[in-house]
């Protein structure tokens, strides 16, 4: 009778039959009997009566139930009956020995469903452990490979992946504290990656030994993983073994493109973003992906378009094994073409060089680079047309910024491609100053040879090596003297008794000129306006600033025509420092006859048939007049600073000017230090009499005639972006100065009607001149002026400033606008505050 | 970063005229003097405690003396003037006579050489009447040794300087011509040992060595000759030193074999490391052509001045690498 019974109800009334003992005994024996007979469902001992068939059934109906009913008795009387082996024998065998997926629900399920602190909570916990110590998750994912038990349904999958993807979410949440260390991320991730790797493995064997199996678990757990973000702990661990498994093993070759392909879509991204950043070179990725590109439209969107044009945020490393990987298989060359056209047009649109951050242009160009130099001859030969084509576009847009380092980049990349191209030979060359970031561009034209590409990860070391290359170019300026020293047999081959003899300074030894420098202002003038005698026109210009400053009443007779002959001097003789003398000595004219000068200047500010160059000459010099004039009137100091400049010729540029080393480096010290508040550490300058307040209206409001009428040469609103940016910088500067005079109500008044018209202008020079006149106009206003002669614009300033900010904030990307304009921000609420 | 140039230590003023010879006088008694020469024919006698100009003497007729140096002691300066004349004079117990003259017929601007051959006795070079010739005699007897005139056509005699090597038992004489050569006299023998061409043009000065068996010469060029003797006496030039700007119109090395410093015309004077000729100072100060050199003798190494002398009527003095290189300027 009991025989004929099917297996399926034979196995239901022994379950049924387990349970009901175990609910009602509190005998001990019977327990432990009870619990024998539920594990040796589990496993076939060698007296076991269990058919196969009736095993299959518990684990199919069964198991889970059982251990739930485990989880919930968890504290019945009986478990205290058993000794602590036979518990871990036999309680806890009874979860390490069935079918993990089950037990991996029902243990979650159980530790999310108990009390926190409580030591059912705890045993689950230690048998969790237990379970992820033993490898259970492999035979988890092996048996989900192996094809068998597929008819569950797809919910229970799903749960399945979310639980095992989430484990460290779930019990971190349950028990905060107290959570084991296996659970944490760090920990656990490169488990399943190292779980993952065996079940790769043994695919590995199956396809051997001819035998299916899918990898549709495996990389939705992958891809799972990846999407919540694990991708750099699980890739640590799969990169390095994949990319030498796949060294010599065609099969594993198989088995990781089928990993990928079986990623589902919506996770493929933050998979190929993973793996991209954790391979580490660009054949090894080809190893492992193959083809993937092609056959996969996302994934194809992904590298050939979201990491090169969209995200800017990846080392330049990723982006050459991504490139690398597109050009190591003639199937994928079209590719690196596609890549490359849609690169030039990203680096040559002008639109994208004004609005989008430094950085992603900088990436774009590096990708750029090293997208050229990855292409063939005859490819290059194929592409050259478009490429000059970008080249001279992008360059272009690149020259039209008005920031250094967009102008430097355009250079730069200018003159890799030119080289590429080799135009008939003929190669662009910028002149500009090398910084590691050039370096870096410069040294992407060259591809790695394989022993580079070996060691690619000490490439992240290059740019300190490229700045020890770098600061011995620039460190001494070479002078006459030095070519002296040079040519005596060289002095450092040997020891010898010379160098303990230190050597002085002979930077002054320089060239005598045979001709006398001139005596009258007027032979200079003379000199400047007649002379084809480089010598005389020289010893003019050293001379100039000298007799201005000591023949004042001869100076204000020749001042606006001097000034003239001076805005309009061309270097025609290549004179050493000529920029510096010409400024010397304009600013010189302007600081002793202040009115007619500044008159003359300003209007030829805006005159027309003047180079830029001039026009920010005009700039400069009313700026350092103003400087000038703005010191503190002391007896003392007049007379003999003007001799001193008489003897010494001061250069003025900062290029020209041989300081002090300890100079450089305590400014270079206050450039990195960061101070949080200044204020305390500079109490405000005491009002004193200087010789700017008066005129300061005569440097100020001509310049702010006349800038909406555009000439011909000259559109202050239109191209000319650089000149604006530069004129309100310096009307800022001229209000800056004019504290504390009594015309710097009416100045401020006016630089905020002016910089109003042009506060959303698009270069972001000119904003950040806007928002510095604007913080120079609240600083040098007096405070109760402020209010009452500018109440109405002063609102809608503030709310321009705030919306400013905000944006700012958004974009993230012209820190140093965003840095001034809180700065402004705060000024205005201090300003605020004081009146 | 290297020190800031040197400044002077100070300077003479009231000579009234260029300065074209300098010669210390330091070694004994004290206070220390400094003679210099000028170009009105004036021999001042200047006081380096207090500064001041001691004593003027005026011997050689209004003509510029070119040349100083002292024979028994310095209360025996002997002096060469362009009047044709080297006068001997007397200077103890405040008399300030010449006592002796000797006419050398020379028209040039050739420094006079002394070389003392034992005690009391001197040889004394100085430029003939023929054009190349220079001459050489005997002190205090005054009797001529003999006359040295090359065979080939070099030019005027520029400059000389006689010195007793310790090799060959008479001494030999270097000496610059016009045409921008060096030679090399043997003077017991009368005949040039060793030609070499070191300038293209005249050679203005010229100062050697005899322990180092070195010397440097200067020109009206943007460069210092430098060259060595070898063992058989052959004048052997070496890698020039490059100035920032031509002429040179004294050369002097220091007697501690250090330094060596160049009266430039550009107003400057130049130090260099004798060993390697490394640039090592500039020292700027006069507004005019530096004329005349001399390193100071005194028994003190840190009182060991280097005198400038300039056509601006200055001297300066400079106190430079006296006490190691710790010392400044």
């Amino acid at each position: 009778m009991m025989q004929s019974l099917t297996p399926d109800v034979e196995v239901r009334l022994s379950v049924g039959q387990c349970v009901r003992t175990l609910t009602t005994s509190k005998e001990k024996e019977e327990v432990t009997k009870t619990l024998h007979t539920l594990t040796s469902y589990l496993d076939d001992g060698p007296q076991s009566t269990i058919t196969s068939a009736q095993r299959a059934e518990f684990s199919r109906a069964h198991y889970t139930r059982t251990l739930q009913f485990l989880i919930s008795n968890i504290n019945a009387d009986w478990l205290q009956l058993l000794t602590v082996a036979q518990c871990t024998e036999l309680w806890d065998g009874l979860f390490l020995r069935g079918p993990p997926d089950q037990t991996l629900l029902a243990l979650m399920d159980g530790i999310s469903s108990m009390s926190s602190p409580s030591a059912g909570l705890d045993r689950l916990v230690s048998i969790l452990e237990r379970f992820l110590q033993s490898g259970r998750l492999t035979v988890l994912l092996w048996t989900r490979c192996q094809g068998t038990g597929l008819s569950d349904s797809p919910q229970l999958r799903e749960t399945l992946l979310s639980r095992l993807v989430a484990l460290p979410d779930l019990t971190a949440n349950q028990l905060h504290h107290h959570n084991k260390t296996l659970f944490l991320p760090q920990q656990y991730y490169p488990l399943l990656a190292r779980d993952m790797l065996t079940v790769l493995e043994r695919t590995c064997q199956a396809l051997r030994d001819r035998k299916d199996c899918s990898l549709t678990f495996v990389a939705q757990a992958l891809g799972k993983a990846c999407v919540q973000g694990h991708s750099a702990l699980v890739f640590g661990v799969l990169a390095p073994h994949l990319s030498s498994c796949t060294l010599s093993d065609m099969v594993w070759q198989r088995v990781c493109w089928k990993l990928l392909e079986n990623v589902p879509e919506r996770w493929l991204e933050s998979v190929l973003t993973g793996m991209v950043q954790a391979v580490n070179r660009p054949d090894a990725l080809s190893r492992i992906m193959g083809n993937l590109v092609l056959k996969n439209k996302k994934a194809q969107f992904v590298i050939t378009h979201k990491l090169l044009l969209l995200q800017y945020k990846y080392e330049t490393r990723v982006l050459s094994i991504l490139l690398g990987y597109l050009a190591q298989d003639r199937e994928r060359r079209p590719l690196l073409i596609q890549v490359l056209r849609s690169l030039c047009q990203a680096w040559a649109n002008p639109s994208a060089v004004r609005h989008t951050p430094l950085e992603q242009q900088l990436y774009v160009s590096r990708a750029l680079l090293l997208c050229v130099g990855l292409l063939s001859d005859a490819e290059l030969q194929e592409l050259r047309s478009e490429l000059l084509q970008c080249m001279l576009g992008g360059m272009q847009s690149h020259l039209d910024s008005s920031v250094v380092r967009v102008r430097r980049m355009g250079m730069v990349v200018g003159e890799c491609l030119s080289s590429r191209m080799d135009v008939n030979g003929a190669k662009l060359k910028f002149e500009y100053e090398h910084d590691e970031e050039t370096e870096e561009l410069l040294s992407l034209m060259t591809p790695l040879s394989e022993e580079e590409t070996e060691l690619l990860d000490d490439r992240l070391d290059l740019p300190q090596d490229v700045k020890g290359k770098t600061v011995p170019s620039q460190a001494v300026p070479s002078q006459a003297a030095s070519v002296a020293q040079k040519s005596g047999a060289d002095p450092d081959s040997e020891l010898d008794s010379d160098d303990e003899l230190t050597p002085y300074d002979m930077s002054a030894d320089q060239e005598m000129s045979q001709a006398a420098p001139p005596r009258y202002l007027r032979d200079c003038l003379e000199a400047f306006l007649s002379s084809e005698d480089p010598v005389r026109v020289d010893l003019s210009l050293r001379a100039i600033e000298g007799l201005v400053r000591k023949n004042t009443s001869t100076a204000r007779e020749v001042s606006v025509e001097l000034s003239k002959v001076l805005l309009h001097m061309e270097d025609r003789y290549n004179t050493v420092g000529f920029l510096s003398l010409r400024q010397a000595a304009m600013v010189a004219l302007t600081v002793t006859d202040s009115v007619p000068v500044t008159e003359y200047l300003t209007t030829e500010f805006y005159s027309m048939n003047y180079s830029i160059r001039q026009r920010l000459d005009i700039l400069e010099v009313l700026i350092m007049s103003a400087q000038e004039l703005s010191q503190p009137i002391t007896d003392k100091e007049g007379p003999s600073k003007a001799i001193q400049r008489v003897t010494m010729n001061t250069p003025l540029y900062p290029g020209d000017d041989p300081i002090h080393w300890r100079q450089v480096v305590e400014r270079r010290i206050q450039s990195k230090t960061k101070r949080l508040s200044k204020g305390v550490t500079h109490p405000p300058a005491k009002p004193t009499p200087n010789r700017y307040a008066p005129v300061a209206g005569h440097f100020f409001f001509p310049l702010l005639r006349n800038y909406d009428r555009p000439q011909v040469t000259f559109d202050l609103l239109g191209g000319d972006h650089l000149v604006l940016g530069r004129l309100i910088h310096t009307l800022g500067l001229l209000m800056h100065l004019a504290v504390n005079a009594p015309v710097a109500t009416q100045m401020g008044r006016a630089l905020l009607d002016f910089v109003w018209a042009v506060r959303y202008h698009v270069d972001q020079m000119v904003r950040r001149g806007v928002l510095f006149a604007v913080c120079s106009v609240f600083l040098s206003m007096p405070s109760q002026s402020l209010l009452v002669e500018l109440s109405d614009q002063l609102f809608e300033t503030r709310a321009w400033l705030a919306g400013m900010t905000r944006r700012m904030w958004l974009k993230r990307a012209q820190s140093r606008c965003t840095c001034s304009c809180s700065v402004c921000v705060n000024l205005r609420t201090r300003t605020h505050t004081h009146t | 970063m290297a020190r800031p140039a040197p400044a002077p230590l100070y300077t003479l003023r009231g000579a009234g005229s260029p300065l074209n010879a300098l010669h210390f006088g330091c070694c004994e008694g004290d206070p220390p003097l400094l003679f210099s020469g000028s170009g009105q024919g004036s021999v001042h006698v200047w006081n380096l405690t207090t500064r001041r100009a001691e004593r003027v003497l005026k011997g050689h007729s209004g003509a510029s003396v070119t040349w100083l140096n002292m024979l028994y002691s310095r209360d025996a300066l002997i002096s060469q003037g362009r009047d044709m004349r080297v006068c001997l004079w007397d200077l103890a117990e405040g008399r300030s006579d010449v006592t002796d003259a000797l006419w050398t017929g020379s028209v040039g601007f050739c420094r006079c050489s002394l070389l003392e051959t034992g005690p009391g006795r001197w040889l004394l070079a100085h430029a003939g009447e023929a054009m190349e010739e220079v001459k050489i005699i005997e002190l205090p007897s005054k009797s001529p040794v003999c006359s040295l005139i090359p065979q080939a056509k070099l030019g005027m005699v520029m400059c000389i300087k006689l010195w007793q090597p310790d090799s060959s038992p008479g001494p030999l004489l270097l000496a610059g011509y016009e045409d921008g050569s060096l030679a090399l006299w043997d003077v017991s023998q009368r005949s040039v040992l060793s030609r070499a061409a070191a300038h293209p043009e005249p050679v203005m000065c010229l100062d050697f060595d005899p322990a180092g068996q070195r010397g440097i010469s200067g020109s009206s060029e943007k460069r210092l000759a430098s060259w060595k003797l070898d063992g058989q006496h052959r004048l052997q030039l070496q890698e020039p030193v490059a100035l920032v700007n031509p002429g040179i119109s004294q050369l002097c090395i220091r007697g501690d074999r250090k330094i060596v410093a160049s009266a430039g015309w550009d107003h400057r004077v130049r130090v260099f490391g004798w060993k390697k000729l490394r640039p090592l100072a500039v020292l700027q100060h006069h507004t005019d052509m530096v004329l005349s050199l001399a390193f100071s003798d005194h028994q003190d190494p840190r009182n060991r001045m280097l005198a400038a002398g300039s056509k601006d009527q200055r001297i300066s003095l400079w106190s430079i690498y006296n006490q190691g290189s710790s010392d400044t300027g």
